[in-house]
């Protein structure tokens, strides 16, 4: 299952990198006279209601995706490290405070945040800045659940027979820090990040579904699903399914090569 | 310089007392075993000697002296210096105390940058205690090695900076008697060749008898005996080291 998943996988990201080559007309050009068009010479998917090309944005929206969603974990995991080394310091105070930070980040019903977000955001605001502050703001709430693994095993390493080894064979504490407990810590991340790169495709599906995701015109699966919520539309033109399809099959793919949460733990 | 390890130290966790006024002299190259049953404080005495109790929750008291210098008084960064370098230690458990995610050639590596700047061959060390060279062995993962390997792995990374005195802490517990019998050779060719001193804990009198020069016994935390192993043997004197020299297995077959 993991070859053609990865296999599977590895084209979508070339299609989604590949958007700019590939896409036959710009993201967010409108055909007036087209609008809501069927499938054509042109037009392979049709066009949607406002006469944009939809395979044209089913492309750039991949690119969207499978840039900002690894981009989303990186900031995840590397702020998780962050904090989770400054919890294993001595100081029960940071420890403390950390916790407690960890189990806010947790408990807030982070949708609120991007409602806020959206509204401060102007109707004209540069595509990019939205799609980077969404993603951004998906990685820094998304600390918490990686912190928590992190500093668990921290804690659990602070206890390991191989830590009071190297402490007694005379090695610094930075030396133990980077050969010894890194080791450990890595495997660890990378699995961290393999898990939360599907949950943010999905995050960010969820959030432009409900518009508060990726602000028009630049599209993202999320908010080219939003067409779903119309049936005729569907009815009239199948080929809105299609970002549904893809969503649906990477999701697939991403889970079959996540490893399992026994693992990442 | 007449000894290389002089101590006389109290230690606790919390408000429980675990080691009490618990005192020794080793002299250069002398093997001295120290016998108690789990639980009587002898890991806590080597973590205690190596300053390390604190990592464990435990409070020492007392002084420490190694080779004319008193370690309690001395600050975490001299602590550093003289650990694996001048007191070599070898833990228990190969399984727990070595690192699985490393490599045999960073373990080797690592412990020799704690205390030099330079690269080091480490065959002359592996071939020492019995482990082969290779780079195929080095590029192992300690996670990889079998028990003994693990525990010769041990004795070479504390013997490393050529120490004055090995900590071993129950370094046979783990092995099969084969491998058993085999690390016990190796601790006093290491005592011959090298004059190393020897602090050598263990719950089994038999196996340590052999190859040390003095026993001592100690039970719930106080050292109670100190002798011979040809005298603790013998004539034990108090009623624990009569209790463990009677419980000592003795091979009777039926005829």
């Amino acid at each position: 299952m993991t070859r053609p998943a990865t296999i599977l996988l590895a084209l979508v990201v070339v299609l989604g990198l590949a958007a700019p080559w590939l896409a036959p007309n710009p993201y967010d050009h409108q055909f007036r006279d087209m609008a809501s068009a069927s499938p054509q010479p042109g037009f392979p998917m049709g066009t949607d209601d406002l006469g944009r090309d939809r395979l044209s944005r089913l492309l750039y929206a991949t690119r969207v995706s499978v840039l900002l969603a690894p981009s989303a974990a990186t900031i995840s995991v590397l702020l998780a490290l962050l904090f989770s080394a400054l919890a294993a310091l001595p100081s029960r105070l940071v420890a403390w405070t950390l916790s407690l930070a960890n189990g806010i980040f947790l408990s807030l019903p982070w949708i609120f945040l991007f409602i806020i977000l959206r509204s401060k955001l102007s109707l004209n605001t540069d595509p990019l800045v939205s799609v980077t502050l969404t993603f951004a703001l998906m990685g820094v709430a998304g600390w918490a659940i990686p912190g928590r693994a992190f500093t668990a095993s921290i804690v659990e390493m602070k206890d390991a027979g191989w830590l009071l080894q190297a402490r007694a064979a005379g090695l610094r504490p930075w030396r133990i820090a980077t050969a010894h407990a890194w080791p450990h810590l890595w495997s660890l991340a990378l699995v961290q990040f393999r898990i939360l790169i599907p949950a943010y495709v999905l995050s960010e599906a969820s959030l432009g579904l409900l518009g508060l995701g990726v602000a028009d015109p630049m599209p993202s699966w999320g908010n080219l699903l939003r067409d779903l919520q119309h049936p005729d539309v569907v009815q009239a033109n199948p080929w809105t399914l299609a970002p549904l399809a893809l969503l649906v099959l990477v999701m697939i793919c991403l889970e079959s090569l996540t490893p399992s949460r026994k693992a990442a733990l | 310089m007449s000894s290389v390890l002089d101590f006389r130290i109290s230690a606790s966790y919390g408000t429980t007392e675990v080691l009490h006024q618990v005192a020794a002299t080793i002299a250069p190259g002398e093997i001295v075993s120290l016998v108690g049953l789990s639980g009587s404080g002898k890991s806590t005495l080597a973590l205690a000697l190596l300053r390390l109790l604190r990592y464990r929750g435990g409070v020492v008291t007392g002084n420490i002296r190694l080779e004319g210098t008193e370690l309690t008084t001395l600050s975490e960064s001299g602590m550093r210096a003289i650990r694996g370098r001048r007191i070599g230690y070898v833990p228990q458990s190969p399984g727990l105390s070595l690192n699985s995610r490393l490599r045999v050639e960073t373990l080797l590596d690592e412990t020799w940058r704690a205390h030099a700047s330079r690269s080091a061959n480490h065959r002359g060390l592996l071939e020492s205690v019995q482990l082969p060279a290779d780079t195929a062995f080095l590029r192992k993962r300690a996670g990889e090695l079998s028990t003994g390997q693990g525990q010769r792995l041990l004795i070479a990374l504390a013997l490393m900076h050529g120490p004055a005195l090995l900590l071993a802490d129950e370094p046979t517990s783990a092995l099969d008697a084969i491998a058993q019998a085999g690390v016990l050779q190796l601790f006093g060719r290491i005592n011959r060749e090298r004059g190393t001193a020897i602090l050598f804990i263990s719950h089994d009198l038999l196996s340590v008898a052999g190859i040390s020069h003095r026993v001592d016994i100690l039970h719930e935390g106080r050292l109670v005996e100190s002798g011979s192993p040809a005298a603790v043997f013998r004539t034990p004197q108090h009623p624990f080291t009569r209790q463990l020299v009677a419980a000592m297995p003795r091979l009777t077959l039926p005829d």
